[in-house]
């Protein structure tokens, strides 16, 4: 209760208060423009909140998260243009609704839902994260080393697409992870001869690379493209959505505790969890025959299950310092840089800290209604600014992001070589999330087996003799034979094609 | 530009042969079989063996070497390319001897013309607005020390 008290003195300040709402308009913008992604907007963000302390850091990054992607469902529903992955599996029943007259019901819907789901995942995220941290609290190196390994396979499995192609970018992202000084022996590796190397790749000019740059040179080429005008006029969001809500508040529950649940798993996101929503609202719905004709049930169970998907994630993030997606690896990058290690600890050495976040978790929540119900006014005017204006901007802001983290010109060398990594990759469908994952976990992987090898004396069956690391070994070689087998079967079903989809 | 997986799978090969041979001269840990070199080997292995079957899985495919499939046409996607890259460039040089605001003002403003294609005035105008506004968040309020080359005179 002391430390719930600490944290309510540590929110509702009015620095904090203030950063909240303004990551939530920032990231209200960056998801309704097509192409900007939740992610796009955290490594954006990230420069800004190496200046602040950790909570406000932190709850920057949750409000504009949360809020980028409930502005995803806009140009969905508006234009037929999903703003992010997380919103395309609804995108043309929010936009059929619309047709049918029901616009103001369908963005109600969103909104409302997303804050509802976005709660759910809270309280798990409350509830589940202590039980599992005092169960974590006995972990030592070996298990930290399968833990981590798990957690990287996982990326692989739940990514989607080609596992191989997966796998390749997770070895990418770990051999990239181990440029720099060693940290057992000290000695140099990868360098290239370079000083600036031998600290090692920063993460933040990476991510801006993957994610911003990689973006930019695959949508700027597309800005001359005629742009849509906003035909449909929402004169009444939220009305109507109260009785549709209660008719399916089973599904919007259950969405919210799946979201969670999904998102838990290391890689798998807010896209995911709303696409594995929707198909089972459909399989359980009395009229499955409806879906994709405009029926607000898909939406409704989608929209809860990816805002709650976002909590999800930080449950192996806290508890073990496991990123469980690209947002979270940059949480517990900017948690770093201050000082503060995720992992079982962190609950008890910083309770306030970590109800803090919580509570400005439920905050960036609720600022959903009325910052949703501004969004759904002003969407025309969001939707209107041209992308041929919009990109150059974010283009300088990239530069002056990567430079800011460390004051070197050397970091937008790299987000320039990542920017294109990230492009060439992309195009060829390898999966970006398993390599940025791996450029987090491979110092965690590699310290945690370097110790476990010397504490054992060079004995490997050391890493296998605690019941608990067995365990997790099991799991991350049964996870790899499950990646291989799916690594085979695709080639077999995509060998007739010209090009693996 | 997408690659028959034989391409991609062949460059994977080849950075798991590089990343080998850049570790074999890590020294071990003392009294250890391992140290510095023993992840990036294990790394360099698995990169050969998957980037291996990835260009098995490509001889068996039909799939040209090469090919564009995007619906913008190639020589714009170049031309895009090549003006990111060369902005990129252009900062990273210029900056330091320039400085951020005439370095971020120019090229605002040659990318908002080629893009938005309205006029000069209206790029200039925002480019101008722009770099004042990133100066005053990054450069006042967040203390990121942007460089201010030759106008450090004429500010101070």
């Amino acid at each position: 209760m002391d430390s719930f008290l600490a944290a309510t003195t540590l929110v509702f300040t009015w620095e904090v208060m203030l950063i909240i709402v303004s990551a939530s308009i920032f990231g209200l913008f960056m998801g309704a423009i097509p192409g900007l992604t939740a992610t796009m907007a955290t490594a954006l963000l990230v420069p800004a909140t190496f200046f602040l302390e950790p909570l406000p850091a932190i709850a920057a990054i949750v409000s504009a998260t949360a809020m980028a992607i409930v502005a995803g469902d806009l140009p969905g529903a508006l234009l037929r243009m999903p703003g992010t992955p997380a919103s395309a599996v609804y995108t043309d029943e929010a936009y059929l609704m619309g047709k049918q007259g029901k616009i103001g019901v369908a963005l109600g819907l969103n909104i409302v839902c997303s804050m509802i789901g976005g709660i759910i995942g809270v309280i798990c995220l409350a509830m589940v994260g202590p039980l599992i941290a005092d169960f974590a609290i006995k972990f030592t190196s070996d298990e930290y080393f399968w833990l981590a390994l798990l957690g990287l396979s996982c990326a692989i499995l739940v990514s989607g697409g080609d596992r191989l192609k997966g796998a390749i970018s997770m070895f990418v992202g770990l051999a990239i992870s181990m440029v720099g000084m060693d940290s057992v022996s000290g000695q140099a590796r990868f360098t290239l001869g370079s000083y600036d190397l031998l600290a090692g790749i920063s993460i933040l000019p990476v991510l801006i690379g993957l994610f911003a740059i990689s973006e930019l040179i695959r949508r700027m080429p597309e800005t001359n493209n005629p742009h849509q005008e906003v035909q449909m006029r929402v004169k009444k969001p939220f009305s109507g959505t109260a009785p549709l809500l209660w008719k399916y508040k089973f599904g919007v529950a259950r969405s919210g505790v799946l979201g969670t649940m999904i998102g838990a798993l290391p890689g798998a996101g807010a896209d995911i969890a709303s696409w594995i929503s929707y198909a089972i609202a459909r399989k359980l719905s009395r009229s499955p025959e409806k879906f994709g004709t405009g029926h607000p049930e898909g939406l409704i169970s989608a929209s809860s299950a990816n805002n709650a998907s976002l909590s999800g994630a930080y449950i192996p993030a806290l508890v073990f310092g496991i990123p469980g997606d690209a947002i979270t690896a940059i949480i517990i990058g900017v948690l770093m840089t201050k000082g503060i290690t995720p992992g079982p600890d962190v609950f008890v050495s910083e309770a306030p800290l970590v109800n803090a976040i919580f509570l400005s978790f439920i905050i960036a929540n609720l600022l959903l209604l009325p910052l949703g119900f501004i969004a759904i006014k002003g969407a025309r005017h969001i939707l209107s600014v041209p992308s041929g204006v919009l990109f150059p901007l974010i283009l300088i802001f990239c530069m002056v992001g990567a430079y800011a983290a460390n004051n070197s010109m050397f970091d937008i060398w790299i987000m320039l070589a990542f920017g294109l990594l990230g492009f060439v990759m992309a195009e060829n469908d390898f999966p970006l999330g398993p390599l940025i994952l791996a450029v987090i976990l491979g110092p965690i992987i590699e310290s945690n087996f370097m110790r476990s090898i010397i504490k054992a004396n060079g004995d490997l069956t050391a890493f296998v003799d605690r019941p608990i690391a067995i365990t997790l070994a099991v799991a991350a070689t049964l996870i790899w034979g499950m990646i291989m087998a799916n690594s085979i079967s695709f080639r077999r079903t995509n060998s007739r094609l010209p090009f693996s989809q | 530009m997408r690659s028959n997986d034989k391409i991609t799978g062949l460059v994977t090969v080849t950075f798991g042969v590089l990343v080998i041979t850049n570790s074999r001269g890590l020294n071990n840990l003392p009294q250890q079989d391992y140290g510095a070199g023993t992840f990036p080997i294990v790394i360099g292995g698995l990169l050969i063996a998957f980037g291996g079957l990835l260009a098995l899985r490509g001889l068996s495919s039909r799939a040209p070497l090469m090919v564009w499939v995007n619906e913008v046409p190639i020589k714009r996607f170049y031309l895009t390319l090549l003006a990111i890259v060369s902005a990129i460039v252009a900062y990273i040089l210029l900056v330091p001897v320039l400085g951020f605001p005439i370095v971020s003002t120019a090229l605002l403003c040659l990318l908002l013309y080629g893009f938005y294609r309205q006029n000069w005035t209206l790029a200039a105008c925002t480019a101008i607005a722009s770099t004042a506004v990133i100066w005053v968040v990054f450069g006042r309020l967040l203390q990121v020390p942007l460089e201010l080359g030759i106008l450090e005179e004429v500010v101070y």
